[in-house]
């Protein structure tokens, strides 16, 4: 095996040029936006999704607290129907304060991991660690806001084949409340596949 | 400025032989290796998923059933038409198995291009929004299970089941059956994150 050799010509290392240059960016960009190229506009992405997160927190809580004190008393009495209406009278609305409850807390304990992709930007574990438990929330979440919606469905029309008398007629108020936590729920699940989608969007290579 | 210089060996034979050699699956950077295998992984989770959602459809489809005897105040029919949740139900599964026939040529697009990143973030927005569709489904269609079987004594709601047995045994099945497409979704969503990190 006959080996060749080749020669390479190496410039002498311009650590002069490096060190102004280093200067002139510290000086210009030391806020809190600067960044490596590739850096900048994950860095603004993650601003967006912690400014997402803390919405979904507020609209969470709403969900849940409304639903949680949706009662109505009627003022006077029927033979056939009780005159009192809350949440707990329905397995799946205690079902939807629970888990709005608990998605609730879950976006409180995820805001340390935003903050720390902002700061961040190019780090990959805690992304994917909210990537794969937003995920999961949305799925919860869905499926509170899903099942209560049938819930609040049948409460307002009812359904003659099976025989199930439409309450909301009686209930005014219990039904407005309970159909406006159905509401802010399905808008968190909006805020959620938000967030997945940026999430992902933020953890891809160029 | 002072120029240096360095020698380096260069073999003179090249790896021709070597390369002869090479598996066929095989990709030249090491990161596409584990890629390519979970968008195998992808794909396999994608055809169990539209089993189970199009099993779901159909179950809810035909469960239907006629009793044989007649009763005064209740229907002796019961069908998945009787109830809108269900009829959503039905139309969203079918939905979500359509889509995920769709996607399977996307899928395999990931496998033969591993490094690829756009038809990833596609799947993972499409398999994001099909995941919240399938779930709502599924648990709608629950929670109206969960009161054909119990009731309600709050609101006089009677439990149908216990006439409609055979329609309340392939609901509950069907809506069983989107829940294990629900979590197929879940896993699919979650590799598609993992495969477009950089590294």
């Amino acid at each position: 095996m006959a080996k060749e050799s080749t020669t390479i010509d190496v410039g002498e290392p311009s650590t002069v040029t490096k060190s102004s240059s280093h200067v002139a960016v510290d000086e210009k960009k030391k806020g809190f936006v600067a960044a490596a190229a590739g850096g900048g506009y994950k860095r603004g992405l993650t601003i967006f999704d912690f400014l997402l997160r803390l919405a979904a927190i507020g609209i969470t809580i709403g969900a849940s607290s409304v639903m949680f004190t949706a009662e109505e008393t009627l003022p006077f009495f029927t033979q056939f129907l009780q005159f009192q209406a809350g949440y707990d009278d329905f397995p799946t609305f205690q079902f939807f304060v629970i888990s709005i409850a608990i998605v609730a807390s879950y976006l409180v304990l995820s805001l340390p991991f935003s903050i720390v992709s902002i700061v961040r930007p190019l780090a990959v574990v805690p992304r994917l660690i909210l990537l794969i438990s937003d995920t999961v929330v949305l799925t919860l979440t869905t499926a509170a806001a899903a099942a209560a919606a049938a819930i609040v469905y049948l409460a307002h029309n009812g359904n003659a084949n099976t025989n199930w008398l439409p309450i909301c007629q009686q209930f005014g108020d219990f039904c407005q409340a309970t159909s406006t936590a159905v509401v802010a729920a399905s808008i968190s699940v909006v805020f959620f596949v938000l967030l997945i989608v940026i999430s992902a969007i933020a953890l891809k290579r160029h | 400025m002072k120029n240096e210089s360095t020698i380096i060996d260069v073999p003179a034979e090249s790896s021709s032989a070597m390369k002869g050699k090479a598996p066929l699956i095989g990709v030249a950077s090491g990161s596409g290796g584990y890629k390519r295998g979970l968008s195998i992984f992808d794909f396999l989770l994608r055809l169990a998923a539209i089993i189970a959602a199009s099993v779901a459809a159909g179950t809810m489809f035909t469960s239907d059933e006629t009793l044989p005897f007649f009763t005064q105040f209740l229907q002796f029919e019961a069908g998945y038409d009787d109830l809108p949740t269900y009829q959503f139900f039905v139309i969203a599964m079918s939905i979500v198995s359509g889509y995920l026939v769709l996607s399977l040529p996307i899928s395999v697009v990931t496998i033969v291009r591993p490094l690829a990143t756009a038809p990833r973030l596609l799947l993972l927005v499409l398999d994001t929004a099909a995941l919240a569709f399938n779930m709502a489904a599924a648990s709608s269609a629950a929670a109206i299970s969960y009161l054909a079987h119990n009731g309600n004594q709050n609101t006089n709601w009677l439990p149908i089941c216990q006439q409609f047995g055979d329609f309340c045994l392939k609901s509950s099945g069907a809506v069983v059956s989107s829940f294990v497409a629900v979590v197929f979704f879940t896993i699919l969503v979650v590799l598609s994150g993992v495969a477009l990190k950089r590294h």
